[in-house]
């Protein structure tokens, strides 16, 4: 029943976004949004009534394979169509159905002003097909189809307003920087067949430690590999450019895509290939500190950026960060768990976000926002939630998930202790950047002027969702409580089985919690001082720090380094092909072969003389010719 | 012996005729000619043993044929016609090598001819070319031959008509 | 198929490879008319003599193989040859008319 329930739930979304691409002319409203909110509906249904039956079994029994038919077999290499279901599968089927269905029910009223209604249904129907594809992938094959599938699909939906050049451009960055990933992904894949002579999941990570050895360069060299495609996936240095520019597509894709489920699809691999990164302690080594870079730059970042989207973009960048750290470091159920809390509170942020945008009808920028709490009061409770739950503040969710991670990290080694410090110190940022976005857009003044129109609330089909995430942001984190219970922990081992054991002693664990605590409320306090208790006091410190504002707000040049090193010469080499070679090797082959059939064509027209003679004297001579054959062969 | 005798005078009038026939400026004198050329092929028709394609061709081909010709170069005019200079008088020896290439061609080819019997004396023949053989054969065997070239000539016939019709209206126009 | 036989003794009589001889010649020389010809109509002349050296060959090969065959193809090739004489004159009565040059040569508008 696990099995058809399975191909149910990923097949529906894609027969949704067919249905929903192929109807002749535009269907009408309710049609859409039946069909597009009720794919996703169900395949959440299916998924809870899944984890139901995976939950009625015993532990040791809830790993489901299930094959449709042999894809391909090439020289020896066999692939079939089949998915996996398992605890980490399951784990996030769930939440890219369920906080999916949120999100695209929310999107209903959200896009209602927008005349390509169907188009953005049925692209994000094609995303959680892939998303869901991806996730349910039993061997690397499909992983890598699924994948591919969701970075088209990310492309699609940024460059949703197809008609601003500004969305093209950032779509395009997007797809550029995924495919750079993807090359990765791909060699790591090949590399994997090489070794293994498979591709499927079971039978790689089964045959891993006696094929590859511990510390081995294979093994290095494939974790790398695999690497490099989930850090352009999940937006971690030096492949993170992508993500804040990809704000240019609406708010729910905002939230679905570049918050909580394809951004943490590189997370979800390291997790998968738990066994492979054991074997390479370098690469694991390599995952954490860029995981701690990126979420210092991340955070960093944030903490001017004046855009309330872009704020929670490169929060998203470093709370990923958070996440690809956890998981090079072996904390691979920390990192799911963080994921999870990350996936509710992330959205809810981004989905209340849509709100005040909704209401200032598309005003994105905070210095035209201010005192919000009393035009909106359901939408300030819940960003404050957010808030709370992303710095880390019992006993909202995010302080059980980034507590779990800052513990461990700590226990684990010397690399742990230095990425965890830089975690702790992220916390404190992560408390500053998230309050100074809520202070100013929603505490003190209203901006010059005023409101043009009085910010009004959105219907129910936005305020639910967010209602239900606010909810699941506040009590989520209670699934895993330290020192009491780890039902998350205990849910995902049997997909992990080459964890490692680490685990911190008690002390170190409340040592920890108190002081990325004690961190994260004087980051708060700070903001509260600059931006909530005297709102004037910002613009003074601004200038003072204008030489590190400026190094931030050029988002510490990457893009310019880029533009430089890569983007420049390109684009230079392009021009020179241009001039020099063109003319001569492609314009000059054209016109070669046009000159020779213009020179043929010349003299074959000398034929057609018009004078009956020389067409008698033709075929005389063709005579003769034949003649002579005819007479010489005898 | 006779045979070859007569053969010998049908051959070189035919031949002589030929080249008068290629030769000449004036239309009507190379009718002429070709009126003896075709003259001197029906003897050597008779020669073969084909009385009634001989009389045939004495009857339509020279008696009709070339007739229609001297009508239409009654019609044109005596005088030999104003030509300008030969556009193509350089490759007049193209046009000699050929036909010399051809003709050596032709040579080998006979001469190499593994045809038994071929430069021997002919046997006696049976009636093969009486009116009535003919008759017969165009009536049994050949009747599709026989239909196909009544519609060739309905297909001239008709043809000339609209020829001769087109003209008359070109004229009228003017 | 053997030359059949009506009496054992051979007449001295003329071999066929003289008269296919005789009408190679002819054919080259109505050849060489069709080629060097510019008026029309003595064009037409040559290619009668063409057709007739044909017609020499064929009947040559009936007697050959004592069948009627031969004779008949010449019959045919008689007719058609009247009739390509009537349209052929036709025309050239008809370029007449219209007061155009009667040189093959200078009725070249067909031409690519």
């Amino acid at each position: 029943m696990i099995e058809t329930l399975a191909w149910i739930v990923l097949g529906l979304p894609l027969a949704g976004a067919l249905l929903l691409s192929l109807w002749p002319g535009e269907p009408a409203r309710p049609l859409t949004r039946i069909v597009g909110l009720g794919t996703i509906v169900l395949g959440f249904i299916g998924s809870a009534v899944m984890f139901a039956e995976l939950l009625s079994r015993g532990a040791s029994n809830r790993h489901v394979v299930s094959t449709l038919w042999e894809w391909a077999n090439v020289d020896g290499l066999r692939i079939n169509l089949s998915i996996l279901v398992d605890p980490l599968s399951m784990m996030m089927m769930l939440i890219i159905t369920g906080v999916g269905s949120l999100i695209v029910l929310y999107s209903t009223e959200y896009m209602n002003h927008d005349r390509d209604y169907r188009r953005f249904f049925a692209e994000m129907n094609f995303f959680i097909f892939a998303m869901l594809l991806l996730v349910l992938a039993a061997n690397f094959f499909f992983l890598v189809v699924g994948w591919a599938l969701v970075g088209l699909a990310s492309y699609l939906l940024i460059g949703y307003y197809y008609e601003k050049p500004s969305a093209v451009a950032a779509a395009k960055k997007a797809f550029v920087i995924n495919v750079i990933g993807d090359v990765g992904l791909v060699l790591g894949a090949l590399l994997i067949a090489k070794t293994f002579g498979t591709l499927d999941y079971g039978q790689v990570f089964a045959a891993a430690p006696a094929r590859l050895g511990h510390g081995s360069f294979t093994a290095e060299m494939i974790c790398l590999l695999l690497f490099v495609g989930c850090a352009a996936k999940s937006a971690q240095i030096p492949l993170h450019t992508w993500l804040p520019d990809a704000m240019e597509g609406p708010t729910p894709v905002s939230a679905l895509i570049h918050a909580e489920t394809m951004v943490t699809a590189g997370v979800y691999l390291i997790v998968r290939c738990n066994v492979l990164f054991q074997l390479a302690p370098y690469a694991s080594d390599t995952v954490a500190v860029v995981g701690a870079a990126t979420l210092l730059v991340g955070a960093s970042i944030a903490t001017v950026q004046e855009d309330i989207k872009r704020v929670l973009a490169w929060s998203t960048v470093s709370q990923i960060g958070y996440m690809v750290m956890a998981a090079g470091l072996g904390l691979y159920s920390e990192a799911m768990f963080h994921l999870l809390m990350h996936a509710f509170f992330k959205a809810l942020l981004f989905l209340a976000a849509g709100v005040v945008i909704h209401a200032l009808a598309g005003e994105q920028g905070l210095n035209r926002m201010g005192g919000l709490h009393r035009h909106l009061k359901f939408a300030s409770i819940s960003m404050l939630i957010g808030c709370l739950a992303i710095s880390g503040i019992p006993p909202f969710s995010g302080f059980f998930s980034k507590d779990d991670i800052l513990s461990h990290a700590m226990a684990a080694g010397p690399v742990g202790v230095v990425v965890g410090t830089a975690g702790v110190i992220g916390a404190g940022l992560t408390g500053f950047y998230m309050f100074r976005m809520f202070f100013r857009a929603f505490t003190g003044p209203e901006p010059d002027g005023g409101y043009e129109h009085r910010p009004h609330m959105s219907g129910w089909a936005m305020a639910v969702p967010v209602g239900i995430l606010g909810v699941l942001a506040t009590v989520g984190g209670f699934i895993q409580v330290p020192g009491g219970w780890s039902w998350v922990n205990t849910w995902l081992s049997p997909s992990l089985p080459a964890a490692p054991d680490i685990a911190p002693s008690a002390t170190l664990q409340w040592i920890t919690t108190l002081v990325s605590l004690a961190v994260a409320l004087s980051g708060i306090a700070v903001a509260y001082w600059l931006f909530a208790a005297g709102p004037a006091r910002r613009l003074a410190y601004a200038d003072t720090l204008r030489g590190l504002r400026g190094v931030l707000l050029d988002q510490w040049r990457f893009d310019d380094i880029y533009e430089s090193a890569i983007i420049e010469p390109g684009r230079e080499l392009g021009d020179a092909a241009v001039r020099t070679a063109e003319p001569r090797f492609t314009q000059g082959l054209v016109t070669a072969a046009t000159g020779v059939t213009m020179v043929t064509a010349r003299g074959l027209h000398r034929m057609q003389t018009g004078l009956v003679r020389t067409y008698a004297f033709a075929v005389v001579a063709g005579a003769a010719v034949v003649g002579l054959i005819v007479v010489l062969a005898r | 012996m006779g045979e070859r005798i007569f053969f010998a005078i049908a051959a070189f009038g035919a031949i002589a005729s030929a080249v008068t026939v290629i030769t000449v400026r004036n239309p009507f004198r190379a009718a002429v000619a070709l009126i003896v050329a075709l003259l001197s092929i029906a003897v050597v028709f008779l020669l073969q043993r084909a009385p009634f394609v001989a009389m045939i061709q004495v009857i339509v081909y020279a008696g009709a044929i070339v007739v229609l010709f001297l009508f239409v170069i009654a019609y044109l005019g005596d005088h030999p016609p104003t030509l300008g200079p030969d556009p193509l008088a350089r490759y007049q020896v193209l046009a000699w090598l050929a036909i010399i290439g051809l003709g050596i061609e032709g040579f080998l080819a006979l001469a190499n001819s593994h045809l038994p019997g071929i430069d021997a004396n002919p046997y006696e023949v049976s009636d093969i070319g009486s009116p009535t053989a003919i008759g017969n054969a165009f009536i049994s065997t050949f009747s599709v031959a026989f239909e196909a070239t009544s519609l060739v000539l309905l297909v001239a016939a008709i043809g000339a008509v609209l020829l001769a019709r087109r003209a008359v209206l070109g004229e009228r126009g003017r | 198929m053997t030359p059949t036989l009506i009496s054992h003794h051979t007449t001295t009589g003329v071999p066929l490879s003289w008269y296919l001889a005789l009408s190679g010649v002819l054919f080259l020389l109505g050849l060489l008319g069709v080629l060097t010809r510019r008026n029309p109509l003595l064009l037409l002349l040559a290619v009668e003599l063409m057709l007739n050296s044909a017609n020499i060959a064929l009947v040559g090969f009936s007697r050959y193989w004592n069948v009627s065959d031969g004779q008949i193809f010449a019959l045919v090739v008689m007719v058609v040859a009247a009739a390509e004489v009537v349209i052929g004159l036709g025309l050239i009565v008809a370029v007449y008319r219209q007061r155009l040059a009667l040189d093959v040569d200078a009725l070249s508008r067909l031409k690519g």
